[in-house]
């Protein structure tokens, strides 16, 4: 085994539940030491593969290799694979110390041990003080770090996450981003992290993988999914995106909504009709939806100041352009 | 305070006296020096609780009780456990028929499951033993055993079962650290009610217990003989005896609601 061996190989795999294809076929390997998000709406087979990943679920065919080793017979609890589940799954009968050191017991590290490891991760987590306390007694954020520090004390070269944020309020999800991203470069382990956020995954990850219906549609770097999708499905999954016919039959260009610009008199140059529909705060600006040619949905994202000057009316008609290498080409599919 | 919450309390006052009057007045009675229990009252005595426990029948019933207590709560709770443990975790074509079996033996009539029991333990040789009417007690207390355990396991997140395997713990290790001690408070009122169920039980002992009688039956023994306020003071041991099982049961299940 090499560094530059992957360290994780899905061969085929496939899974399904009587007639129901959760994954259909899935061909991915993982680096060492990479943030590889899986994401993609509910029911698409994310959750699935990193239960297979972790031994909860047997693949139907196809072979899972960690490190060279062929998984698929290996049983969830001999592998080396924590996950932070989606619910946290913390102990509600073990106080926050018992809850971090309950892998190592497991394991058989003996009592010392287990009480420097555990007391280890919980001030490197800023747990310090909480030791004894009951999860019902710590905070979403607080539970969501215990989790972390239960999953990463028996020191893994992999961590699995499943939508460990989605429970928690905005604020924290940006901080916790932040606690995961540094915690993966100082460890230098990998994190297989499931969303079906595009924020935390574009935020997080060195890779996305999007899935859709049981397969992978695009894997690339967070930028060459948002500017260049591969297909409609991703670039509808992506959103702020506008669907274009292409110049030739089976084409279709992709603009970015912050790409495209809105004007109020026609500046030429191929520029689209479209009438005003409404407008939402989008944190980063403000999307302008409009209604184009043959009825289609466009999307321009604007500024604050630009929106005040333009003081669109429902039904009023703007037209919209984009630079010429904003555009993106989509052949096929 | 409004004049239905007044209604509503007057009727709360009026179930519970209902419900409660004829044991307290036999608690009454047997404190009462009087052979008959009559108004106005004799002076308070432990006369007659003096009396029944110098016989050594009695001693002998209440040992009885409780060894098939002990016996009959331990093996309900663990088969009652398991079948809702079952449900909680598997998925299989005949589970509502399986569940259905498993909660039917307290609709049966009583007087029938005790011929019954009675038939069947006569055939594989145990009627009339202990081991007789603890088998009958078993049989109606783990459907109790198992609601409690259902009840506990469907507030357990499934995913905490796997969480301790994907943290190296095996199935059965998984089982003593987290299965188990997650239901402990439903165990522990599981075992304290079927105890109960088994401590009060008349009918059905009365067919398969022979010469081992346990407390219930022994008291219908002494009724048929004469009336004395010796029943009245077995009967409030064994009322708070099984009253205090009940309330320990009741207060683990509503503070696990609540946690």
């Amino acid at each position: 085994m090499t560094d530059s061996d992957p360290l994780v190989r899905f061969s085929g795999v496939r899974k399904t539940y009587g007639t129901f294809e959760a994954v259909k076929h899935l061909d991915l390997d993982i680096g060492r030491g990479e943030f590889v998000a899986i994401m993609g709406p509910s029911g698409c087979g994310k959750t699935t593969t990193l239960r297979m990943l972790a031994g909860l679920e047997e693949p139907t065919a196809g072979e899972i290799t960690i490190d060279g080793r062929v998984m698929n017979e290996v049983s969830a609890h001999d592998r080396d694979t924590p996950l932070v589940w989606q619910s946290l799954a913390l102990f509600p009968f073990l106080n926050v110390k018992e809850n971090v050191e309950f892998g190592l017991r497991m394991r058989g590290v003996p009592k010392a041990d287990r009480h420097g490891r555990a007391m280890l991760w919980l001030e490197r987590l800023g747990l310090k003080g909480f030791e004894t306390r009951r999860i019902d007694q710590l905070s979403g954020g607080q539970r969501q770090r215990v989790a972390l520090a239960r999953s990463l004390v028996t020191e893994p070269r992999m961590l699995l996450l499943d939508e460990p944020l989605s429970a928690l309020d905005a604020h924290l999800v940006i901080r916790m981003q932040g606690v995961l991203t540094r915690l993966q470069k100082e460890l230098g382990i990998t994190f297989v992290y499931v969303t079906h956020s595009q924020s935390e995954a574009f935020a997080m990850a060195d890779r996305v993988v999007i899935m859709g219906h049981g397969e992978i549609a695009q894997i690339g770097r967070p930028q060459e999914i948002f500017r260049a999708p591969r297909n409609r499905f991703v670039a509808e999954f992506v959103g702020r995106n506008n669907i274009l016919p292409g110049d030739k039959p089976g084409h279709e260009l992709v603009v970015a909504a912050d790409r495209m610009q809105v004007s109020a008199s026609d500046p030429g140059e191929g520029a689209l009709a479209a009438e005003f529909l409404s407008e939402e705060f989008a944190g980063t600006g403000i999307i302008c939806y409009f209604e184009g040619p043959e009825g289609v949905e466009l999307k321009a994202q604007v500024t604050e100041d630009q929106l005040d000057d333009l003081s669109p009316e429902p039904g009023q008609r703007f037209w919209l352009n984009w630079a010429p290498g904003a555009a993106h080409v989509m052949a096929g599919i | 305070m409004r004049p239905s919450d007044i209604a509503f309390r007057l009727y709360l006052v009026a179930l519970f006296t209902f419900v409660f009057l004829p044991i307290l007045t036999s608690m009454v009675f047997s404190l009462n020096s009087d052979r008959f229990p009559t108004v106005p009252l004799g002076e308070v005595t432990t006369h007659w609780y003096e009396t029944a426990f110098s016989r050594p029948e009695v001693w002998t019933a209440f040992g009885n009780s409780l060894i098939v207590a002990v016996c009959a709560a331990a093996l309900s709770t663990t088969l009652g456990f398991v079948t809702a443990y079952t449900d909680f975790r598997y998925g299989f074509r005949f589970k509502p028929a399986y569940l259905a079996l498993a909660l039917l033996p307290p609709t049966i009539p009583l007087v029938i499951m005790g011929l019954a029991m009675l038939a069947w333990l006569g055939r594989l040789g145990i009627s009339g033993t202990l081991p007789g009417i603890i088998v009958a007690h078993t049989v109606m207390g783990a459907p109790f055993a198992m609601a409690i355990c259902r009840l506990r396991l469907s507030q357990m997140d499934p995913a905490l079962e796997a969480a301790a395997w994907n943290l190296g713990a095996s199935q059965w290790r998984a089982m003593r650290a987290v299965v188990i001690p997650f239901c402990l408070p439903a165990l522990i009122s599981a075992y304290c009610l079927t105890a109960a169920v088994s401590f009060d039980e008349f009918i059905v002992a009365w067919f398969v217990s022979g010469l081992n009688k346990t407390v219930p039956v022994m008291i219908l023994e002494i009724l048929q003989g004469n009336v004395d306020p010796q029943i009245n003071a077995i009967g409030t041991v064994v009322f708070l005896t099984s009253m205090a099982l009940v309330i320990i049961a009741q207060l683990l299940i509503l503070r696990k609601t609540n946690a």
